[in-house]
């Protein structure tokens, strides 16, 4: 039977959902058998196949432009679409922006941080152009299963692939894995 | 009351009518979840998460408001059931800053684990980006709207529980908010710091300054105990981590609080900026030197070995343990026959009741009178339960010649010389109660003795265990002049009477147990570092005669010991057998407090 394919991806996110789905350890070995990671911010391919995978995997929040491409790129590759960690589900950490306002936030960090000397806020059109709202990935496309955490727990990533390889979709991940923080 | 039958999720329960269905199906064992519901508030349905699917009603019902009747059959966890709440979730998370991960409560939250309970993975309504403002003006309780359900618990804690009434609401339906007086900074508002409503806060929106973010309820270690700040005796619980007492909460189970406490028993202990004393100190050569205990209570004996009976001076602080005083009481006047031996504060008062009330007495009172008194700044729990009675038609009478704290409530504030105007007032009650203090004299205990056949009794002691001291025998005068030998147990009492030190001869020789620093520690020869009350055992008695137990939360600091062990060393070296065990000394004495108190009763 040929492998599953998972790729993965992260927007506006720490990477600590990543550490953590690295930390479901020797069991990765395990995991291996029957899927193949295709791209992932940690692996030299960084897109997703454009021939598609079955899994993908999202982390953070949509915090500007870019996020938006990357998840819906992400949304039209792939069968089932997870969102992982706080971020990703509720719009985590990042989301305390929209309590001050992207304006305020942007000028606090580039001009008048402690530290900041001849600041500029940074508007190279290679990046992304923040959005007014941050959101968890879900307001702006399909998601087909949440994990929420702040990262969430190794065992909760291993618990949802192996579910879905097993031919079953897991709805909502069992209590024990279940975490806001 | 006559049982009703009801089934819930199909099971028979009985209970007496008028139970509600939330009680009922608690009863069954049979949970229902909650989020505005709390034993101690009487229930509102605020938050509608305790819906119920009951037959024949068109609406799903709040079980905490819902009365039982014949019959009913109620589905606690059906389909229909679920997905409401689930509603109500949805829309709770929507609205503020629901964000666990970085919130203080996360782990203790309620509104977090009944997100946990149904499957909130996600957010399926808007969020919520409008920014409420943290109210940090208040010195120990912080509040962050943001993280506000509006459930209204910390609301009617404030005017159910304490009668403070300084929390209430503002505005209608999403801009709702809580809010001190009409709407001023919570610091800057009648607040009197009792801290209930951040004891019964189910979110992070109410939470307490000094131990914020040190360690979720389930991290930390919660020691049953009794408050020793002054002579009520609230049930607390002192929450530890590691070896430090994080805060102190009202226990619900305390037999005299029911879970409530003020600003003295919650807040003030853990703010004591005093410095300790960690070691036993002797005088040598003028100056104040560390010496083994060993070495410090040797020092001790010496001198009370080269003293006569009649030159020893013993004082003593209320805020000692029974077993402290009544080993200090038998050491020193029954064996070493010391008749100069008095208490550090205001000498514990005349009963004058003939049967003594007790403060629950107060909640069904008519008329209640109080003289002598000032619960509010002395005894403020007493003074909540007074404030209740008002609440709820109560007529207060305050007798003073000064400023009283209950003045605002009363229905009547006379001056002392016109008590016979209460006492008439009072005579035509059914259920009048008087609470008096150390300050009544003796034309006003004459005149409140009228009411003897009929009305309840209530003495606030001052000071804590002064009730103890007395019974013990500690409350007679102490003459300082001819005193060549002075043992003060200070324990942690903050030293006031200066005056004393003055009337003490310079060759005097001062043995102080105290735990701070003082001026008294300056003067003193002898400094043997006592436990506070956090990290001692004994027992204490309150204004009502209620021995109850204090409990050891941590390690005492140092080389500090718990004030009755302190003196059973000395007795040990001293050749005297006091007790051989904590508990005999303890059991005996309850037995000699219980016997004084007996024998009041019936005078």
């Amino acid at each position: 039977m040929a492998k599953v394919k998972i790729a993965t991806d992260w927007l506006a996110g720490c990477a600590g959902c990543h550490m953590s789905l690295l930390d479901i350890d020797e069991r990765i070995v395990k995991l291996l058998e029957s899927v193949e990671f295709t791209s992932s911010p940690i692996t030299d391919l960084k897109h997703p196949p454009e021939e598609g995978v079955t899994v993908g995997i999202l982390e953070g929040a949509i915090s500007n432009t870019r996020n938006i491409e990357a998840a819906k790129r992400l949304r039209e590759r792939c069968q089932i679409l997870i969102a992982v960690g706080d971020c990703a589900t509720f719009g985590g950490i990042v989301a305390m922006r929209n309590l001050v306002g992207t304006d305020q936030a942007l000028k606090r960090a580039y001009l008048d941080a402690e530290s900041v000397c001849n600041g500029v806020i940074p508007d190279s059109p290679e990046l992304g152009k923040p959005l007014d709202t941050v959101t968890g990935v879900d307001k702006i496309v399909k998601v087909d299963l949440f994990i929420p955490g702040c990262p969430p727990r190794p065992g909760a990533f291993f618990y949802a692939l192996t579910e879905l390889l097993a031919g079953r979709t897991p709805v909502v991940i069992p209590d024990e894995l279940f975490t806001y923080d | 009351m006559a049982d009703v039958n009801i089934t819930i999720n199909g099971q028979p329960v009985g209970v007496p009518a008028g139970t509600t269905v939330l009680k009922a199906a608690r009863q069954a064992g049979i949970y229902i979840p909650t989020l505005c519901d709390h034993p101690a508030l009487i229930p509102v349905g605020a938050c509608r998460m305790c819906v119920v699917e009951i037959r024949g009603q068109r609406n799903l019902q709040t079980a905490c408001t819902f009365p039982v009747s014949e019959g009913m059959e109620i589905q606690t966890e059906s389909p229909r059931v679920v997905s409401a709440r689930k509603l109500v979730l949805d829309m709770l998370f929507s609205e503020r800053n629901h964000f666990c991960m970085y919130c203080e409560a996360s782990g203790d939250c309620e509104l977090q684990s009944l997100g946990y309970r149904y499957g909130v993975d996600h957010w399926v309504y808007p969020t919520y980006t409008k920014p409420f403002p943290l109210d940090a003006t208040h010195k120990h309780i912080l509040m962050e709207h943001n993280r506000c359900i509006l459930c209204w618990r910390c609301m009617r804690a404030c005017s159910d529980l304490v009668a403070n009434h300084t929390l209430g609401l503002r505005e209608r339906g999403a801009d709702t908010m809580i809010h001190a007086d009409a709407n001023l900074r919570w610091g800057e508002s009648s607040c009197i710091s009792c801290g209930t409503c951040l004891q019964v806060c189910p979110t992070g929106a109410i939470f307490e300054r000094r131990c914020a973010f040190m360690g979720r309820d389930a991290q930390s270690e919660h020691i049953k105990s009794t408050c020793s700040q002054c002579s009520v005796g609230c049930g607390i619980e002192i929450v530890t981590r590691g070896g430090n007492v994080l805060r102190i909460r009202g226990d619900w189970e305390g037999a005299v609080n029911g879970g409530l406490l003020c600003k003295l028993g919650r807040f003030d202990p853990l703010q004591d900026d005093r410095r300790r004393i960690t070691r036993p100190l002797l005088r040598r050569k003028g100056r104040l030197e560390p010496v083994s205990w060993k070495e410090a209570i040797q020092a001790a004996a010496k001198r009370i070995g080269g003293t006569a009976g009649a030159e020893i001076g013993v004082l003593a602080s209320s805020h000692s343990t029974n077993e402290a005083l009544y080993l200090l009481d038998n050491l020193f006047r029954r064996q070493l026959q010391v008749t100069n031996a008095g208490l550090l504060n205001r000498v514990a008062m005349k009963h004058i009741g003939r049967q003594e009330g007790s403060l629950s007495d107060i909640g069904g009172a008519d008329i209640i009178l109080v003289a002598g008194a000032d619960p509010v700044n002395d005894q403020p729990v007493s003074s909540f339960l007074v404030k209740r009675a008002v609440d709820r038609g109560a007529r207060l009478i305050v007798i003073s010649d000064e400023d009283n704290g209950l003045a605002p409530f009363a229905y009547m504030n006379i001056g002392t010389a016109e008590i016979d105007k209460a006492i008439e007032i009072a005579g035509r009650a059914e259920r009048p109660v008087v609470i008096y203090g150390p300050w009544i004299d003796g034309n006003m205990a004459d005149a409140l003795k009228k009411l003897r056949n009929s009305a309840s009794f209530i003495a606030l002691e001052p000071g804590v265990n002064t009730r103890a001291a007395a019974a013990i025998g500690l409350n007679n005068g102490f003459d300082p002049s001819g005193v060549k030998f002075l043992y003060i147990l200070l324990g942690e009492q903050k030293w006031a009477d200066e005056s004393i030190l003055g009337k003490i001869g310079k060759k005097t020789f001062i043995v102080v147990q105290a735990a701070f620093e003082s001026s008294l520690t300056e003067r003193a020869d002898l400094v043997l570092p006592a436990a506070i009350w956090s990290e001692r055992e004994g027992s204490l008695t309150n204004t009502e005669g209620r021995i109850q137990k204090v409990a050891r939360a941590v390690d005492p600091v140092g080389e500090a010991k718990p004030d009755w062990e302190i003196i059973s060393l000395l007795a040990d070296k001293l050749g005297r057998k006091l007790g051989s065990s904590f508990d005999e000394v303890s059991s005996s004495a309850a037995r000699a407090i219980n016997e004084r108190r007996n024998r009041h009763g019936k005078g």
